[in-house]
């Protein structure tokens, strides 16, 4: 069964994506969304790793309908990304206009003043397609984040070559320059990134990843939807050497499933003088209200692994686990 | 200059006062003294204190590994700087 969901899942992201983000986007997204049902309904571990993952997480706020609604929607969602991806084609026009941007002016008033942008967002909804659509949209944009696939022990360099192919491929060409890969030993990832800023162009961050065993003690435990997590300050450090202001910014998922909205904020504020886990308590602070405001748009529900690894991982939902072997997409951090 | 760079990482970077007093042959990276971050603030003090830019290139851990690689790095930055400011 295992076997047949990986080929199923090969299968979409190879011929069945693309062909339907050739379609009338109405017809296209509701097809993935019909997608995203069958797969609620196939994947019980996974489904049931989530709805208990969001209950322990979001607390009294939601039922188990509730719960069950929106694992629904993150199957539906997940379905979708994989269109967005597609839709980066060529110029990214297809994808462009069934995104509103809102708030350009804060990041254009940002680039005003030469210092460069940092956009800190999370594993939230189709993040990576936001960057390139950003990139797409006519910013330098460089993203501060690992392809996965490079790195996950369990694939075939054929896997990764297929991955690197189907996803990878699409996002980087709207990037100005490679992905900056934080990785232990690479001791110029920050110079790198703020060679970018001096260069008054935008670097992009998901601060929501889990860190490497490596990094522990980097880490700061922080407010995080209804417990504590541990992140990597890193975009916080990077802005203070630098002077960069942050903005975050995530991009939401319309009712119709096909229009989106990516909101940027003003600059977070930061006071000097401010410690930086204080400072970074802030924008971690943004993405828990970001995942409050519509759950299901964050990746890492269904992943017992990450979460245990943020410090968020509840021993009543011991199905988590299984749930990560359930899929190899789960590994590379792609929302599915 | 190695005494101004043993200072400021003596004082600014290093976290473990263990390591203390610092020796110019220490290990920087092995030593678990320099990260990336780290690394980048010191960049911008040497940028700073001795009037360079040191590009993506020179982010070699043979360049940055102790207080005197840093040094060598510098002084064979010297006669470049020179030769760029009478262009």
């Amino acid at each position: 069964m295992r076997l047949l969901r990986s080929v199923e899942g090969v299968a979409y992201w190879a011929v069945m994506a693309p062909v339907l983000a050739c379609l009338p986007a109405v017809l296209g997204y509701q097809l993935a969304c019909w997608r995203g049902d069958w797969e609620f309904r196939s994947r019980r571990v996974k489904r049931t790793a989530l709805t208990c993952n969001l209950r322990q997480l979001l607390g009294d706020e939601i039922d188990q309908d509730d719960a069950l609604r929106l694992a629904r929607q993150w199957f539906r969602f997940a379905s979708c990304e994989a269109i967005d991806v597609m839709r980066l084609r060529f110029r990214g026009r297809a994808l462009r206009r069934l995104v509103e941007i809102r708030g350009r002016e804060h990041l254009d008033a940002a680039l005003a003043a030469r210092k460069g942008a940092i956009i800190c967002s999370a594993h939230f909804g189709s993040y990576d397609s936001a960057f390139s659509l950003l990139g797409a949209s006519g910013l330098s944009v460089t993203t501060i984040g690992r392809w996965q696939h490079n790195y996950t022990a369990s694939l075939s360099s054929a896997e990764r070559r297929f991955w690197d192919l189907v996803y990878a491929r699409r996002l980087r060409r709207h990037r100005h320059r490679p992905n900056i890969e934080p990785w232990p030993g690479r001791i110029g990832v920050a110079a790198q990134a703020a060679a970018v800023l001096r260069a008054n162009e935008v670097v992009t961050i998901a601060i929501d990843a889990p860190p490497l065993e490596a990094d522990w003690a980097r880490t700061v435990k922080v407010p995080f939807l209804s417990s504590k997590a541990r992140f990597l300050p890193g975009a916080v450090s990077l802005s203070r050497l630098t002077g960069t202001p942050v903005l975050m910014a995530f991009m939401y998922r319309s009712a119709d499933y096909r229009h989106q909205v990516l909101e940027i904020s003003e600059p977070v504020q930061m006071p000097p003088g401010e410690g930086e886990a204080a400072a970074f308590a802030r924008c971690a602070a943004e993405v828990s209200a970001a995942i409050r405001r519509d759950p299901a748009h964050w990746a890492y529900w269904a992943s017992g692994a990450d979460l245990s690894v943020l410090g968020l991982d509840s021993p009543e939902c011991d199905g988590a686990e299984d749930a990560d072997k359930d899929t190899i997409f789960t590994d590379l951090g792609i929302h599915a | 200059m190695e005494s101004v760079i043993n200072d400021y990482i003596s004082r600014e970077i290093v976290q473990d006062p263990a390591v203390l007093p610092l020796s110019n042959e220490t290990s920087l990276l092995e030593g678990g003294i320099l990260d990336s971050l780290s690394l980048l603030r010191l960049v911008v003090f040497l940028e700073e204190r001795f009037k360079i830019t040191v590009g993506e290139a020179d982010l070699l851990p043979e360049n940055f590994d102790t207080v005197n690689a840093i040094c060598s790095y510098l002084r064979a930055r010297e006669p470049r700087e020179q030769g760029a400011a009478r262009a």
